[in-house]
């Protein structure tokens, strides 16, 4: 073999492989699906509460005190989370569970439907007016939305709903560090309520995509999703976000 | 002809001609420089426009409790009056009881995002509670109604003109001809000085044997706005006379005709001044120009010619008098016809009751002016018809002047010692109030009077803040365990004997109120009796510095130096500062922006600004729920017991602040919707001998009663991750049934105690509650 058609062999050689890595870059990408629950020996033993002997979950919560001010949802919550996310770590490299996602939860977005006879005036007028916030974010017009939404929380304090208005209204006049205190207050009035929460990490993550937190924003678009399978929002955004990522990280 | 004779004649042609050029070159010059004036207030903006402080706006609500006495006054406060048929027009009201309906006929008002265009609404009561509103001319049912924030003040340099500037295209004809009818019928004939109306004048004034008719045209009376005052000379008609020729010769009458109709003055409203025709046609009509009737028209004509003396808010009979003769004139000079002039003389003029704008928060608004300062210089501010939307409540600021003023009153007539002679020496106070959710400032008393003294001691006067410091000693306590220090919760005991704590060398011995000690508390105990030496231990434990640290993350701003006697807080804060720190713990843990400007607009309706809630949560939710749980205590059971005594019943938390000398006495309490601190001494830091619980106290309370009545009540809500315990208070562990007093506790999940009371054996009571 002389020395040219040792380099024809070379050449040929890169080529192909070339070719694969090109063709391999070019297969369309299995669709995102959300992490699994983990399975069910792994969660915790919910034990009635006790004097003597605290349940688990309450121990989570001391435990977690020492990362104050910060005392996030998912410490106190009862299922437990990727090791990754509970302790607050950015995983470097989101795994992606080809185990089936659990159900999606009934869509509890209707603020209306909130109000029953047993609603208090305040709550009641509270939820209108966060409702006729919605409407105008959906509108486009947040900066009306705000003046709005403001009025919310000064009928009704307790109303997290006004909070996660006001955390959308924030972000979408660019505010996004506004935007994430909302949301902190937001989360810690929703804990009994696992759709809206997923609301909140999935606005959570649009806000750290928006400051350039790519990571931070996967984990909580990652967190929405386990909070409920079907949110839309962490779904199209983690899609995309798979989208515009090259094969190998 | 003599020489001489000539000499004299040719020396005097000289002179002749020597005095007429100087008189000419003079003359002309002096015309010129009145001409110059003439067309700087024609050509640059000539009206200054005053900048506008507004309250809040009111949003009532169905299922709010109202006072329908207090909404009246408010509806009073804004313009509207009271009819006894069905409102027609916007700004009327009427009441009906059985049922009880309120019907409104709402105000215009541009708001800064958008413009509300007024209709009627009918609001109809179960009680005092709103069970029903609806738009009264379609019947669609709403749910909530925005009313328009009130005038709290202008921004004005010397005086406050009142005025909105007209085209003269916006002028209904039939105003403009009755302003001429009446006060300058040959206008479009004459050139700036008319000799017809003068002879005219001089003929009546001479008949009549006084001045009861003038001569000048319109013309010459805008001169005499414009430039001139009052005093009534030759020098001054001559100037107003060559004015008006120039600006007739330089300016269409049109112009003219429209720079008259906006400078005129015609009222008085407090320290506002009315001016224009558009002004005018609002104060004493409540109307735009266009809706105004033939007799309105009339009237606003012929209030020109005496706007006090003729005003109907002094004396309808007068007005409708003058009303007449304007009629009669239109009428004869066939303006209107006979039908509309005896519609006109039908037209009733109601009295009304003239509502001043009497600034009842000028702390609050020297506040704000200087918040402002920072972008709008002052020329800005009081001439340029900024609009500046605020956090102010007035209802609550006016329950505020008025318990502060009546509290210190009473401080002194209780301790007649706190009466000092000097002028500059009198018992001073403050209050401020916040809501901790949104941190707007919604009430603000710098000081007992604003006449006497305008030093705000709300955010200009630093003074030790006494025991009011504490609950930062106790939060970081409880939020040393999690930060790898001691660990305390409430039922930590506590060693509250004398002790000496050695710092840098130096030694520093804390004293107990007369010198009592309690021996072994709980941190409740503690905190609850404000007692020094257990809180100094505690502080002493958890760092020095890492309470001055929690006390600027809740919001104090002040330098505040790490030295033991921080603990019992001997630096220096504000007012503002204490209540920002303390409406962190209402907010579970979230800090506000202290907010008094909302928004600021411009003469034009452009948003300049708008300021948003700023909120940042810096502890968590739990350990602000711990806090007010514990400072709830203080007012059950602690140093500020006697607010319940007093009659205030609500959920609310507190704590009582005296310096060791006595020359400061606080308290600051909040429910979880309202905070207000109270601060009472003497500027001159001269000794008050009276403890927080003694001055401040019964001025918050006495507030808080009246600014919470009829409003929902609240408790603050544990957060997740929080275990409420029933605990006995002086072993600090689980009551049992045998327990005389049992506490609510409100601990970490899993800190709470396991053992049962050892001072009162029994069967263990049931754990409270678990969130």
């Amino acid at each position: 073999m002389n020395f040219a058609s040792t380099c024809n062999f070379f050449i040929v050689g890169l080529a192909a492989g070339m070719m694969i890595i090109f063709t391999q870059s070019c297969a369309p990408r299995p669709p995102y699906r959300p992490p699994a629950p983990p399975p069910a020996s792994a969660l915790p033993v919910t034990k009635p509460p006790s004097p003597v002997s605290p349940p688990p979950v309450q121990e989570t919560v001391r435990k977690s005190l020492p990362q104050e001010p910060k005392i996030k949802e998912q410490d106190v919550r009862s299922k437990p989370l990727p090791p990754s996310v509970a302790s607050k770590e950015v995983p470097k490299e989101p795994d992606l569970p080809t185990e089936p996602a659990a159900p999606p939860l009934p869509d509890d977005s209707s603020l209306l439907a909130k109000i029953t006879p047993g609603t208090s005036p305040q709550r009641a007028a509270s939820l209108r007016l966060t409702e006729e916030g919605r409407k105008l974010l959906d509108a486009g017009d947040p900066g009306k939305a705000l003046t709005r939404l403001e009025k919310t929380i000064v009928i009704d304090s307790t109303n997290p709903y006004g909070y996660f208005y006001l955390a959308k209204a924030q972000y979408r006049l660019g505010q996004y560090k506004q935007s994430l205190n909302f949301l902190d207050v937001a989360e810690s009035r929703l804990s009994a309520e696992p759709f809206w929460l997923a609301e909140v990490q999935a606005l959570r993550g649009e806000n750290y995509r928006a400051l350039g937190m790519a990571q931070k924003a996967e984990a909580s678009y990652a967190q929405a999703l386990r909070l409920n399978s079907g949110n839309r929002t962490a779904l199209e955004a983690l899609s995309r976000l798979h989208e515009s990522q090259p094969v190998a990280r | 002809m003599n020489k001489s004779k000539f000499r004299i004649f040719s020396i005097s042609l000289v002179a002749l001609l020597f005095v007429t050029s100087s008189g000419l070159v003079f003359g002309g010059w002096y015309l010129k420089r009145l001409e110059e004036t003439v067309t700087s207030k024609f050509e640059d903006p000539k009206w200054p426009l005053p900048g506008k402080i507004y309250s809040d706006s009111y949003l009532l609500y169905v299922g709010i409790n109202l006072r329908i006495d207090d909404f009246k006054d408010k509806l009073r406060r804004l313009g509207y009056r009271e009819t006894q048929t069905a409102p027609k027009a916007q700004g009327e009201y009427r009441y009906r009881q059985a049922p009880a309906v309120l019907q409104i006929y709402l105000h215009d008002f541009v708001y800064p995002a958008e413009a509300f265009k007024g209709f009627p609404v009918r609001i109809a009561f179960e009680g005092s509670v709103v069970s029903r509103i609806e738009n009264d001319a379609t019947g669609e049912e709403m749910f909530s109604l925005e009313l328009e924030p009130e005038l709290v003040t202008g921004l004005y340099d010397r005086t406050w003109q009142e005025r909105r500037v007209v085209k003269l295209a916006e002028v209904p004809p039939l105003v403009v001809k009755a302003i001429l009818a009446i006060e300058d019928e040959r206008f479009y004939q004459h050139h700036g000085i008319d000799p017809v109306s003068v002879l005219r004048a001089l003929w009546v004034n001479i008949r009549s044997g006084g001045v009861v008719q003038g001569g000048s045209t319109l013309t010459q009376q805008l001169m005499k706005n414009f430039f001139l005052g009052d005093e009534r000379t030759l020098k001054r008609k001559i100037k107003e006379a060559l004015m008006a020729l120039i600006a007739e010769r330089k300016y269409t009458k049109a112009e003219i005709l429209e720079n008259y109709l906006n400078e005129i003055y015609l009222g008085q409203r407090g320290s506002q001044g009315i001016y224009g025709v558009w002004e005018a046609a609002q104060f004493y009509f409540s109307k735009p120009l266009n809706e105004l009737t033939v007799g309105e028209t009339a009237l606003l004509a012929g209030l020109i010619r005496a706007p006090n003396r003729l005003s109907p808010y002094r004396s309808v009979d007068a007005a409708v008098k003058r009303r007449n003769v304007v009629l009669a004139k239109l009428v004869e000079d066939k303006i209107i016809t006979t039908r509309q002039y005896e519609a006109g003389l039908r037209e009733k003029l109601l009295r009304r009751e003239l509502i001043k704008v009497t600034n009842d928060a000028p702390f609050y608004v020297d506040f704000l002016r200087r918040e402002l300062s920072e972008n709008y210089s002052n020329t800005v501010l009081t001439a340029e018809g900024l609009r500046i939307f605020t956090s102010l409540d007035l209802q609550l600021q006016r329950i505020a002047e008025r318990t502060l003023s009546e509290g210190l009153k009473k401080l002194e007539e209780s301790y007649p010692n706190l009466r000092r002679k000097g002028e500059d020496d009198s018992l001073e106070g403050a209050i401020v109030v916040l809501r901790p959710q949104t941190g707007e400032i919604k009430a603000m008393v710098g000081g007992r009077s604003y006449q006497m003294s305008q030093f705000n001691r709300v955010f200009q006067a630093k003074r030790q803040p006494g025991s009011v410091f504490k609950p930062f000693v106790y939060l970081a306590a409880l939020m040393s365990g999690a930060e790898g220090g001691k660990k305390f919760t409430p039922v930590t005991m506590l060693d509250d004997s004398p002790f000496v704590w050695d710092y840098d060398g130096q030694e520093w011995q804390p004293g107990n109120y007369n010198d009592e000690y309690f021996g072994t508390v709980t941190l409740r105990r503690a905190l609850e009796k404000s007692l020094n030496s257990a809180t100094a231990r505690v502080a002493r434990d958890v760092g020095i510095a890492r309470v001055r640290d929690i006390a600027h993350r809740l919001g104090i701003q002040s330098s505040l130096p790490a030295v033991p006697s921080l603990a019992l807080g001997a630096a220096e804060v504000t007012p503002l500062e204490v209540a920002v720190a303390f409406s962190t713990l209402a907010n579970n843990g979230v800090r506000t922006r202290p907010l008094t400007v909302k928004q600021v607009m411009d003469a034009n309706g452009h948003m300049l600004e708008k300021r948003d809630i700023r909120i940042e949560k810096v502890i968590s939710p739990q350990m602000a729920f711990m806090m007010n749980n514990l400072l709830k205590g203080v007012l059950d059971r602690g140093t500020g017991e006697y607010a319940r005594r007093w009659g205030f019943t609500r959920p609310a938390a507190g704590k009582t602040g005296t310096t060791n000398d006595y020359k400061d006495a606080w308290f600051v309490g909040y429910t979880p919707d309202l905070l207000a601190v109270v601060w009472v001494g003497f500027d001159n830091q001269t000794k008050l001998g009276l403890s927080g619980a003694q001055a401040a106290l019964p001025i918050w309370t006495e507030f808080m009663k009246r600014a919470t009545a009829g409003t929902p009540v609240t408790d603050f809500v544990p957060p997740p991750g929080i275990k409420i315990v029933d605990i006995d208070p002086l072993s600090g562990q689980l009551a049992t049934a045998n327990c005389p007093t049992v506490v609510h506790e409100a601990f970490i999940e899993g800190d709470e105690p396991t053992v049962t009371c050892p001072l009162h054996p029994g069967s263990s009571l049931q754990v409270s509650k678990s969130e």
